[in-house]
């Protein structure tokens, strides 16, 4: 297979067993269907083309992630694998995915309310129910914009939840229980459409669903706001000084990002955070737009970024507060490839400033690359 | 006996209730969440489906790390910062170096997240 490496080791038992990672995602994915065909053939079950569908549209993903290597020879994972060689990650071509990985405890205990609000006519059509329960400001005009589902699939989190539609986030997520599961379904398939607020003033940007692609959002006070239109990803923001008058949002893409709802005013953020944001205008230009992206924008002041305008005296939940360095890792780094493991820990221990940790079983994406471990420790340097 | 036999039922079903979702953040968790986001979408599949089918990718994946993977990895980097909350350990790593039998890659910073290993075998 061109550009792939592709190991083939004797077990004891004298078969052979594919040891990249591609062959263990192989086995991992054969190995969910096998196990759910029950339910999806018994039980008035949707059917065995349906699995076949889901397994292979969840290959082709992966494929196209450049973590699968094709065609997939799955004669090799049907072997039994008792221990085995060392692995070695695929060299495929880059991992092109624009995955975002945030920091599951945070966001998935706590969600952030308001929760985000996609802009009108920026449906993620591919995920509406992935809003969490609670939620009642968003805006799902339905098909407006039809080339705009494939678009924002790429970023597969920009609400502040993790991908998993169905977690309830009040639940420890790292331990889900199957009972609960099904408790949290239903409320996502609800009518996800609900009208705008009183707070929002849309009366012009209905008639602008019309242009094709072109998706300008003005919330608030329809004050006269400059505009910054822009194309592609790109969003912009535009700033009024007066922090009682709300802020504006236009936004111009065929991906249209998302935005959270309301912000703590700029004022009072430059006053409480000094540190982190530092205003340099309106209209800045943003490759992306995610939650919680005025965290990770260094160069503009984060209100800029309010969607939803409230000119009550509605509370302001402190989003920012938490700690920003766990959320924001654009030092230097693309957007697009955050270094993520994930894994479990055996043991952290600390000594004064020195940290031990053993973890084990994890998925490491780094460098555009997936390497699976079994063991790692984290040394701290000798200081 | 009667308490043995309560005892390996008791865990048993603790085995198969917990499974761990950080694995769902992963490239193949990612594209097995978005494949069935568009199948319940399109109505093809049940949201309660699905839910059982990330359910069954949390076990089998866990399982896949643990008996398939032989990979021993160490990290070397400055901690910049660390956080636990509810059993979950984030690290932010600086310059990290991550070394195994083969290879070895360098990054400016990274973010590990770590679930406890114990709260599956309670």
């Amino acid at each position: 297979l061109p550009g792939s490496v592709l190991l083939l080791r004797e077990t004891v038992g004298g078969g052979l067993m594919a040891t990249t990672t591609s062959g263990v995602y192989i086995h991992v994915i054969e190995d969910v269907v096998s196990k759910v065909r029950e339910e999806f053939i018994n039980n008035g079950g949707p059917g065995e083309s349906v699995l076949s569908e889901l397994q292979g549209i969840w290959e082709t993903k992966m494929m196209q992630a450049g973590v699968l290597s094709g065609p997939i020879d799955r004669s090799l994972v049907q072997r039994p694998t008792p221990g085995g060689g060392p692995l070695t990650h695929d060299l495929n071509v880059p991992y092109e995915g624009t995955e975002e990985y945030e920091t599951p405890t945070a966001e998935m205990l706590f969600p952030p309310t308001p929760l985000p609000t996609p802009l009108p006519g920026t449906t993620d059509n591919s995920s509406l129910y992935n809003i969490p329960t609670g939620s009642s400001d968003y805006n799902t005009p339905g098909t407006e914009n039809g080339s705009h589902a494939s678009d924002v699939k790429e970023k597969p989190s920009t609400y502040m939840q993790p991908p998993s539609p169905w977690t309830n986030p009040r639940l420890d997520v790292n331990v889900a229980y199957e009972p609960e599961r099904g408790n949290s379904n239903p409320q996502f398939t609800h009518d996800l459409y609900v009208p705008p607020s009183g707070k929002r003033k849309r009366d012009d940007s209905s008639a602008q669903y019309q242009n094709g692609g072109y998706i300008p959002q003005q919330d608030g006070a329809s004050d006269a706001m400059p505009k910054a239109p822009l194309e592609g990803n790109a969003f912009g923001i535009t700033f009024v000084s007066d922090r009682k008058v709300p802020r504006d949002v236009t936004c111009s893409s065929s991906n249209i990002p998302q935005v959270d709802g309301p912000m703590p005013d700029a004022y009072d953020e430059m006053l409480s955070t000094p540190n982190i944001y530092s205003y340099q205008g309106p209209a800045e230009d943003f490759n992306e737009a995610r939650t919680p992206a005025p965290n990770e924008i260094q160069t503009s002041t984060p209100v800029a970024v309010q969607n939803d305008i409230i000119e009550d005296d509605e509370e302001l939940l402190n989003e920012d507060d938490d700690d920003d360095e766990l959320d924001d890792l654009e030092s230097g780094e693309d957007m697009k490839t955050q270094h993520l493991v994930l894994a479990q820990f055996d043991k952290v221990t600390r000594t004064k400033s020195r940290w031990k940790c053993n973890l084990k079983d994890g998925i490491m994406h780094i460098n555009d690359k997936d390497i699976l471990f079994n063991k790692v420790k984290y040394v701290p340097p000798h200081i | 006996m009667d308490t043995e036999a309560c005892r390996n039922d008791f865990i048993a079903r603790s085995y198969v209730m917990a499974t761990f979702e950080l694995y769902r953040r992963s490239t193949i968790g990612m594209c097995l969440t978005e494949t069935l986001d568009e199948m319940v979408q399109s109505g093809t599949l049940s949201p309660e489906l699905a839910i059982q089918v990330l359910v069954q990718f949390d076990k089998s994946m866990t399982e896949a790390l643990e008996s398939q993977v032989k990979t021993k990895v160490t990290i070397k980097g400055h901690l910049h910062t660390y956080r636990f909350c509810d059993n979950v350990w984030t690290f932010i790593l600086q310059d990290a170096m991550f070394k195994s039998e083969d290879r070895q890659e360098n990054v400016s910073q990274v973010k590990i997240v770590a679930c406890d290993s114990k709260l599956l075998t309670q």
